[in-house]
């Protein structure tokens, strides 16, 4: 299905592409600081706080510290910014249009997601602070951790529909024969995806990149203003893609009303594993991602081979 | 352009803590006032971890000639607009350093302060007033 | 009479010492004798230095060297004075770790040289800001003299 060159605009800019995901992206930081809240037996900020949050982030000065090159440190936000964005329409195309999806779509999905740490150790390297280069070669760290344990669990999906690498195909065998979470090997592969998406977004107890109390805010020190707001936009939008991505690949795909419920349940669980836990180490999280979970993610490839 | 700012500014001041040669009782008082139960994340006050993100700077300590070339600095990088709040009463006339050698006089003299919340140290409820006026007065 | 103490009065034999209370003593000691009497407290006895304070008195500047025996929770003081024209002090930082700062401080607020220190430049005040001339904890500092412009 081919669309026009407005009816592209109106996709990418206001729905399913910026405006929507934004904002429903930022209404979940509401909820996840809300039910962070009611964890700690207080109440939350009222529902308009990250609007004004935004509001007030692009109306205060721009600050681009001495020594640091300009264009990267303006730039880089904007490349997760831009990628968020295409996520979307991409993934929401596939799951109302599965017919209509490319082979290779999963792992330009997986390229995608891979941008906004990217624009993250850019913008920190640009940054011309020791703070923010230990929080960028965390940040590297991790991703490497993560992401190997990410692909295998991706493996799992394919497998079982026998080997196609199209989010279509994947979409459309759960409409038939059920979700792949309703199986041992699914069940692995997608609290493995749970676990790296918690990492990805740099929340508890993977946030080290960004540790608050330890190098002030790492990655995140210089920036102020707009780009400030560009990155906290992109760390927004991905708490709703990726969830999305989690229950299009795993759990039925988005093309039902019951999908909302399913968000809200995989961020409240987020949201709570956020809550409950104290901040990895480098180190640890290198070695947890690869042995532990990467040693689950073959079991899983395994079992899905056995059909199970 | 100035009523979406101040409204913007007055809904989420994030705060940033600069202690300046206290005594750390103030500073002991704030991290309190951050805690689940004062609960000022009603009001959209966030602690960050660097001044670049901070609308609010909470100086606390008496200003030494040591740490005065310093806070300047770090207001210096906090990007505009921002709000300078005193806590404690050494902020306000150096209350018992103010026979000290090294204690170079009340903040006004070299920041644009917009409150000052007295008491040594202040209770939670006191800075959370102080705060709160200081935004009223936008 | 405690093993410390007997030790200490047969190694110096000027050495007077004053019982404030069971677990307080003052010991004076000459100021050449201060390293002989703190190797002695610290290597053969064992205790740690706990702190240094230094006094502006009418007689000159009493530095005191507090050493606390952990075993019975006792301390051991050793006082030294340095007269006003000549207040100069052997370091203890040359073998002590511990000494380098206190002495530092020292130098900076009251005026005391310590020959033999390895970094005797000011620990608090302003490097900028601050005349190295004056000795603000001395008795003769008018602070209202004093004035600031940044």
């Amino acid at each position: 299905m081919s669309l026009t060159g407005w009816e592209l605009a109106f996709a990418f800019v206001i729905f399913p592409g910026f405006a929507f995901t934004a904002t429903v992206g930022l209404v979940l930081t509401w909820v996840d600081r809300f039910v962070s809240a009611r964890v700690q037996w207080r109440k939350g900020p009222p529902l308009y706080q990250p609007f004004a949050d935004m509001l007030k982030l692009l109306l205060k000065q721009t600050v681009v510290p001495a020594g640091a090159s300009k264009v990267t440190f303006l730039l880089a936000p904007m490349l997760g910014f831009a990628a968020m964005c295409v996520t979307s329409v991409l993934l929401f195309y596939v799951n109302f249009f599965p017919q209509g999806s490319f082979v290779g779509d999963l792992i330009v999905l997986v390229y995608l997601f891979a941008l906004p740490p990217i624009a993250i150790i850019i913008g920190a390297s640009a940054s011309r602070n020791p703070l923010s280069a230990v929080g960028a070669s965390r940040e590297m760290t991790l991703y490497l951790g993560y992401e190997l344990p990410f692909l295998l669990a991706l493996v799992v999906p394919v497998i079982r529909t026998g080997g196609a690498i199209r989010l279509g195909d994947l979409v459309l065998a759960q409409q038939a024969g059920g979700p792949f979470l309703y199986s041992v090997s699914g069940v692995i592969a997608a609290v493995i995806v749970l676990i790296c998406i918690q990492a990805k977004l740099g929340y508890p107890p993977f946030d080290m990149a960004e540790a608050e109390q330890e190098i002030m805010s790492g990655v995140l020190i210089e920036y102020s203003g707009v780009p400030l707001a560009m990155f906290r936009l992109t760390k927004a939008m991905m708490f709703f893609l990726m969830p999305c991505f989690l229950v299009t690949v795993f759990w039925g795909g988005l093309a039902s009303w019951w999908a909302i419920l399913k968000l809200l349940a995989i961020a409240v669980l987020i949201i709570l594993i956020k809550n409950t836990n104290p901040r990895f180490k480098i180190e640890h999280a290198l070695r947890f991602f690869w042995f532990i979970l990467g040693a689950l993610g073959i079991a899983a490839v395994i079992l899905a081979f056995m059909k199970l | 352009m100035k009523d979406p700012r101040i409204w913007g500014l007055k809904k989420s001041p994030w705060v940033y803590h600069v202690a300046a040669a206290s005594c750390n009782n103030c500073d002991i008082e704030i991290l309190e006032l951050l805690t689940p139960r004062y609960d000022v994340e009603r009001f959209g006050i966030v602690l960050v971890g660097s001044p670049r993100h901070a609308d609010v700077l909470l100086v606390t300590g008496v200003i030494n000639r040591k740490s005065l070339p310093r806070v300047l600095e770090v207001f210096e990088q906090t990007p505009k607009p921002c709000l300078v709040i005193g806590i404690g009463s050494c902020t306000c006339n150096n209350h018992i350093f103010r026979n000290s050698y090294n204690a170079v006089g009340p903040y006004d003299k070299y920041l644009p302060m917009h409150a000052y919340v007295p008491g040594c140290p202040p209770k939670p409820e006191a800075m959370i007033l102080g705060v709160v006026k200081a935004l009223g007065k936008l | 009479m405690r093993q410390a103490e007997a030790g200490l009065k047969e190694l110096i034999h000027e050495a007077e010492v004053y019982e404030h209370n069971a677990k307080r003593l003052y010991i004076r000691i000459p100021r050449e004798r201060l390293t002989d009497a703190a190797k002695y407290l610290h290597r053969e006895c064992g205790m740690r230095l706990a702190t240094c304070t230094g006094i502006d008195t009418r007689e000159g500047f009493d530095v005191l060297y507090h050493f606390s025996e952990d075993k019975t929770g006792t301390m051991y003081t050793l006082k030294v004075l340095a007269p006003k024209d000549d207040p100069k002090i052997e370091s203890q930082a040359t073998w002590f770790p511990a000494a380098d700062w206190i002495e530092r401080e020292m130098h900076e607020l009251l005026g005391i040289d310590f020959p033999g220190h390895p970094n005797l430049i000011p620990l608090l005040t302003s490097d900028t800001d601050w005349d190295k001339t004056k000795y603000p904890l001395r008795r003769d500092y008018e602070r209202r003299n004093e004035a600031h412009e940044l």
